[in-house]
């Protein structure tokens, strides 16, 4: 096979962008994005690949004869985790390992998946129910405790889309989301719903508690991408941390 | 009777954090069936080592890694899919927010035991997690006879 040419280098590269961009917006581990970059330029035809990602970065260099080297960096901002996105995109890159397709038709396959929506509000909304009721009745609360849970389960799902569409930063949101959580199950228990507040709280607390950015970062720390882990790891707590404050802040009041 | 619902609402709370994360199709059940395995594991080591959760959540954190990543091959998804939903029942949300409540409140001994119990519970889990993954993929490379099988990327 001839080497490519500076113009095609550039265009696969591109791609091979796109799809890990888009998996570490997902929530892809690094390893997994780093790795589907590599493949995907060598079976193109690249001579030598050097990758670097971060949770806010991607640098790759890619070598080939004829094109002599090519970079292009990203820089990644946001994250919404997303996993059947994710299953997607390492069918794609698999596929394209295995059967080199064209640019046109990576870029139609990309778009495609990219256009997939999410689940619907109404089912969103209902899952924090459900999501809520089961952590409540998990954590030892009363068959009370779950339906008020429940009830505020949805409230924050409303609460947190308002804030959203205000705010990009996800510590502030789930600060206020918390808050509005503790406050609603104190005003409910002292209304006369449910028993117990922190029961109630348990249960909604769950939803807002980062357990996939803390388990992907332990899984990066010891797949040696340090960085990443660690910045994940501190993320995570700290996104806990808040959380928790934020409910109890209402006994202040 | 409470382990019975435990098991139950930790299927449930498995099974809404897949969908919330937009799992699709048959993999939700799956996810699902790893967050009531990890439990079943946190009360069969209770029962056969003594109610020592630490032990528990190792126990748990390793039955569930074991199956995610065999589901993973199987299904040939993202082992993330499986591990992460299934691992939300054991994120220590209670010994969290009650270990925030104690510290806002000013109570300095419960605060601290709490949030001692939130880390050695996320740790020990942790390192079921990490464990397994690393012995599960050294078993694995053995296994695998085919060499692109094995450098497949899960």
């Amino acid at each position: 096979m001839p080497g490519l040419t500076r113009q095609e280098a550039e265009r696969y590269l591109y791609y091979a962008m796109e799809i890990g961009e888009a998996m570490l917006l997902c929530g892809a581990e690094v390893g997994r994005v780093e790795d589907s970059i590599r493949r995907i330029c060598i079976a193109y035809g690249a001579r030598r690949v050097d990758v670097f990602t971060i949770t806010s970065s991607i640098v790759t260099t890619v070598y080939g004869e004829e094109f002599l080297s090519c970079t292009q960096t990203r820089r990644v901002s946001s994250m919404k985790n997303d996993l059947s996105r994710l299953n997607a995109l390492n069918c794609l890159s698999r596929e394209i390992c295995e059967k080199k397709l064209s640019a046109e038709e990576i870029a139609s396959r990309l778009e495609a998946i990219q256009s997939t929506p999410g689940y619907p509000f109404p089912v969103q909304a209902a899952l924090y129910a459900v999501v809520s009721a089961a952590f409540c009745i998990f954590f030892g609360g009363s068959w009370e405790d779950m339906l008020v849970s429940a009830a505020i389960g949805v409230c924050l799902k409303f609460v947190e889309s308002f804030l959203q569409k205000g705010s990009s930063n996800p510590l502030l949101i789930a600060l206020l989301c918390a808050a509005t959580g503790g406050l609603l199950s104190n005003l409910a228990v002292s209304a006369g719903f449910g028993n117990s507040s922190d029961s109630i709280s348990i249960g909604n607390i769950m939803l807002l508690i980062p357990g996939m950015a803390f388990t992907n970062s332990i899984r990066d720390i010891f797949s040696k991408d340090m960085i990443t882990g660690l910045v994940r790891f501190v993320e995570a707590v700290v996104l806990a941390i808040a959380v928790a404050l934020g409910f109890t802040f209402a006994n202040f009041l | 009777m409470r382990e019975l619902l435990q098991l139950l609402t930790a299927c449930i709370g498995a099974l809404g954090f897949a969908l919330l994360y937009n799992t699709r199709g048959i993999n939700v059940l799956f996810a699902a069936v790893g967050g009531l395995l990890g439990w079943a594991a946190f009360l069969g080591a209770g029962v056969l080592w003594g109610p020592n959760d630490y032990i528990g959540g190792f126990a748990a954190s390793v039955m569930l890694t074991v199956y995610a990543e065999c589901m993973a091959r199987i299904r040939k998804t993202p082992v993330t899919v499986f591990l992460v939903c299934g691992a939300i029942p054991l994120v220590p949300g209670a010994a969290l927010y009650r270990a925030m409540k104690y510290l806002t409140a000013g109570n300095i001994q419960m605060f601290r035991e709490q949030s001692a119990y939130a880390l050695l519970f996320a740790a020990s889990m942790s390192a079921g997690i990490m464990v397994t993954t690393i012995i599960f993929r050294l078993c694995w490379s053995f296994i695998a006879k085919d060499a692109k099988e094995k450098r497949r990327r899960i």
